[in-house]
This record gives C-alpha cells, structure tokens and sequence, in this order.
C-alpha cells in the first residue's frame, strides 16, 4: 500500500482484537489532506473502532496509525472528534461559552482571547445568541452545534465524527450537512466522517468506504464525483448520486445477509 | 408561582405555631409534670436569660465552633480521599469492603477509643466529630466521581488535559452534586456527635449545658437548649441549600 507522507491518516495493516475476537484485522487505508471520506458498513464492523484509532483513543495491537506524518501515540489537539452523543459530551455545567472555552483553556489561549474566539466560533455554528444558555436548555441540534464549535476551537487540520448527525430529526440534520461542509471547505480540514446513513455518505464525501465485519475490514472504496458545492435537492437528484447509492446499498445488503 | 410559593410558606409558619400552641395546652394543662415540661413561654424566657445573663452565648458557639471545624476537615479528607478512591477502579475494588465494614459503625462508638487514645481534649472531640461526619462526605464523593460521564473523560483525552486539569475542570463539578449532598448529610452528624461528645466527654457547649440542665432539673434551660440546637441545624440547612442552588445552577435550569 501506498502510504506517502502527504497523506492525512494512515492506517498502515492495522488489526485490532478485544479479548481475543478480532475486531479490524490488516485495515490499510490513506486519507488524503482535505479529503472528506466517508465511512459505512453494518454494525460490527469496526468503523467507530477505526476512527477512535485515528483520534489516538485506542491503540491498535498491530500496524501503525499515522496522522500528519507522525505514528500516533496518543490524542492530539489538532484532530478533533466530535461524538455522537453530544448531551454526553458536552459538560452540563458549563454554558455553551464556557463549553467551548474548555478548548481555548486547554490549548491555552490567553484569558483575553478567549470570549472574541468564542464568539466567532458560536456565531459560525449558528449559535450567535445562545452564548450564556447551558446544553440542557438547547435542543440537540443545538447541542451538537457546541460541540461542533468545541472542536473548531482546536484548529483541528482533521476533523473525525462519528455519526455526529444521527440522533437529529431529518431537517436538523440537513442543515448541519451544509453547515459542516461550508465550514470544511472554509477551513480546509480533513474529515473522517463514520455514517450508517448511506445517502449521508454520498453527500458529504469525495469518496465513501464501505467495511465488511468480523473482522472489520474494507469491502469497497467508491470515489464520489458530484460537483461541489452540494445541494440538498440537485445533487441528491443526480444520476451519479443515486447510481453511488445504489451501489452502496447493494453493498450493504449484501455484507449484512 | 408567586403566590403559590408565599402560600406554602405561610402554611408552614402556621404548622409551627400550631405545634407551639399544642405545646402550650399541653404544659398550661399539666398533663405532663412542669418539671419535666415547661411550656414554650418558660423556655423562651429561659433562652433570653441565658443570652443575656447568663453564658449560653458562648456555650452555643463553641458547640458552633467545635460542629464547623469538625465537619471541615471530614469535608477536605472526605473530598480529597473520595477522588483519589472513585477515580481509581482498582483501589475502589480494594477499599469498597472495608469502607462498609466501617460506615455502619455509630461514631459515638468510637468517643471511648478516642477518649484512650487522645485523652479527654478538644484535639479527641474535633478527631470524633471529623471521623463520623467523614463517612457520608467519604462515600458520596466515591460515587460521585465513579459516576461521570466515561465520555467526558475521553473529551478530556482528546483534549490533552492533565490529570489534575480533568479532576478540577471535569471530574470535580460532575460529582459535586454529590459531594454537596454528602456534606448535608455530613454537618447532621458533625452537630449530633459535637453534641454527644460535649455530654460524655464534658466539654464545655450546648450538650453539657443541655445535660446539666437535665440533671438538675432546669427544664426551661434544657427546652432553651434544645431549641437552640433546633434553629442551628434549621439554619446550617439553609446555608447549605443556599450554597448548592448558587454552586448548582445548571442542575435548576434545565428543561
């Protein structure tokens, strides 16, 4: 396999096993700088696994995973994760500011800095007026916007989510769509995203990797050529858009039978 | 919300002074022997003299002192020693059994081993009062920070923060709903052993003079004294209420 120094994630025959199952076995995949891709496959396959080994959350038994160059030890502060269960991963007690601000505290920003950063950040999210709310007060969109904002605030150069808009009603969900690819393509980040939405997957990638399960592997690796940027109703009206579709969904349907 | 809020508040002033006048019948009546039970007017003029005239001031507060001080240091190890054991599986494993082993034991219990070890002092007093207030402070703060949120703490990895950085910004104000009930419960037992020890062990404070009342049959300054010990539990409550509804806003303004 390829594996260049350009690239922004490496898995370089990556395997993992807890309690002796296998749970990825010789995973080798590159993500390009700026390369948004996306992540699907049946439950079991390892795709919320492989990404927390890209945030340096787990440890893989072998091969090596490298982020920007460097084999990954540990989490870094430029690759920033956003969890699917925001009201877990937000801090109750603290508003969406001070939620935000937990970043800036531990990069360090000066005190000074911080509530003019803050506010960017918020205002770019959505959430301009909600600074001094706390998460319990917002709905879950919003609160997944915190945490959106939470993890700008790191300057990630790779952005890894994991199934970020799964919990959301089917507007709510659209909308953060388009957010997040404008804010991708603002600051240029590169995005692993993990999905069981196929559709999802196809609107929001430049390419979409399908696993098989026990042990988690890849099943497929489809390039996504719609023109960007993406629209809810024409791109999703595409020929090639729905011919991807169709070819995910077969996919599925058949690493789950 | 309003109104409703004053309504409730009315009712219980006059819960109290129904109680009080039901007091009043029943000593004005004598159906109990005024020796044993003066009525609310005696122990109130009795709690006045002893302001006054006499030193009930100074025997409330060392009883105040001696409560605080004691609940304090069984808050600041409680706290302390409740991190370190919920934060750590491993020692929670090791701990767990001879912590409830302990707990149960009533630390009144404990006041003759005290008295053996440390002698009839303040410093023995101060040690009891601390154990036994430690217990409820101790355990709560266990399951406090057992409890967050194992999400919050990969946060703080992604984050890169330092161990002591995620007790103080995430682990602490996540288990201090707990803590904070701990310590409630914690400043009951620190009032209820100061008073005990000041009977047993003679020190000077509102249990001795509660005691010496008894003995020699001033039952309006014993009432006075009960009474007294009343209002400081009543009022310490508050004071604890008032500091968890500031320490825990976030909690009352969710939807």
């Amino acid at each position: 396999m390829n594996t260049s120094n350009d690239a922004a994630i490496v898995f370089d025959r990556v395997s993992l096993a807890y309690g002796g199952r296998p749970i990825i076995s010789d995973l080798s995949l590159d993500v390009g700088r700026g390369e948004i891709v996306c992540i699907i496959g049946p439950s079991g396959c390892g795709k919320t696994t492989a990404l927390r080994m890209a945030g340096g959350l787990v440890r893989p038994l072998d091969g090596t995973v490298r982020v920007l160059g460097e084999p990954l030890t540990e989490p870094r502060r430029d690759v920033a994760i956003v969890f699917q269960d925001y009201g877990k991963a937000l801090l109750p007690w603290r508003t969406a500011a001070a939620n935000v601000s937990l970043a800036l505290e531990a990069a360090g920003t000066p005190r000074s800095e911080r509530p003019e950063r803050i506010r960017t950040l918020l205002a770019k999210v959505g959430l301009a007026s909600h600074e001094d709310k706390y998460p319990t007060e917002m709905s879950g969109g919003m609160q997944q916007r915190i945490q959106i904002a939470r993890c700008l605030a790191q300057d990630p150069a790779v952005l890894l989510m994991d199934e970020p808009f799964g919990a959301l009603d089917a507007m709510t969900r659209q909308g953060l769509q388009d957010e997040m690819l404008s804010i991708v393509a603002e600051t240029g980040a590169t995005v692993f995203f993990v999905t069981h939405d196929l559709e999802e997957a196809v609107y929001l990638g430049d390419r979409v990797i399908g696993l098989l399960p026990n042990p988690g592997r890849i099943g497929i690796d489809l390039k996504v050529d719609l023109p960007r940027p993406r629209d809810q109703l024409e791109t999703r009206e595409m020929p090639e858009f729905l011919r991807l579709r169709r070819t995910l969904f077969d996919f599925i349907e058949k690493a789950e039978a | 919300m309003k109104w409703s809020r004053l309504l409730s508040l009315l009712a219980s002033f006059l819960v109290t002074a129904l109680f009080v006048l039901a007091w009043k019948l029943v000593a004005d009546y004598k159906l109990v022997s005024p020796v044993f039970l003066p009525g609310p007017d005696r122990a109130w003029t009795s709690l006045v003299r002893g302001f006054t005239t006499g030193d009930l001031g100074v025997k409330f507060l060392a009883t105040v002192e001696r409560m605080f001080w004691g609940w304090l240091i069984a808050s600041l190890i409680g706290v302390a020693l409740g991190a370190a054991i919920g934060t750590s599986p491993k020692l929670r494993a090791y701990l767990a059994p001879m912590l409830e082993f302990l707990r149960p034991l009533p630390a009144s219990a404990t006041i003759p081993v005290a008295i053996a070890v440390l002698g009839l002092s303040d410093g023995m007093v101060l040690a009891v009062i601390a154990f036994g207030a430690l217990w409820p402070v101790l355990l709560a703060t266990i399951h406090g920070f057992a409890a967050v949120e194992p999400r919050l703490y990969e946060v703080g990895r992604a984050l890169r923060l330092s161990r002591a950085t995620v007790i103080a910004k995430i682990a602490l104000p996540s288990a201090s709903p707990d803590i904070l009930a701990g310590m409630r419960l914690g400043l009951t037992v620190a009032l209820i052993l100061s008073v005990v020890c000041e009977m047993i062990a003679g020190r000077d404070g509102l249990g001795n003079w509660i005691l010496l009342a008894a003995r020699s049959f001033r039952a309006p300054d014993l009432y006075a004294g009960v009474i007294l010990l009343g209002l400081l539990g009543y009022f310490t409550a508050i004071a604890i209420g008032l500091l968890e509804a500031r320490l825990l806003v976030w909690r009352s303004r969710a939807r």
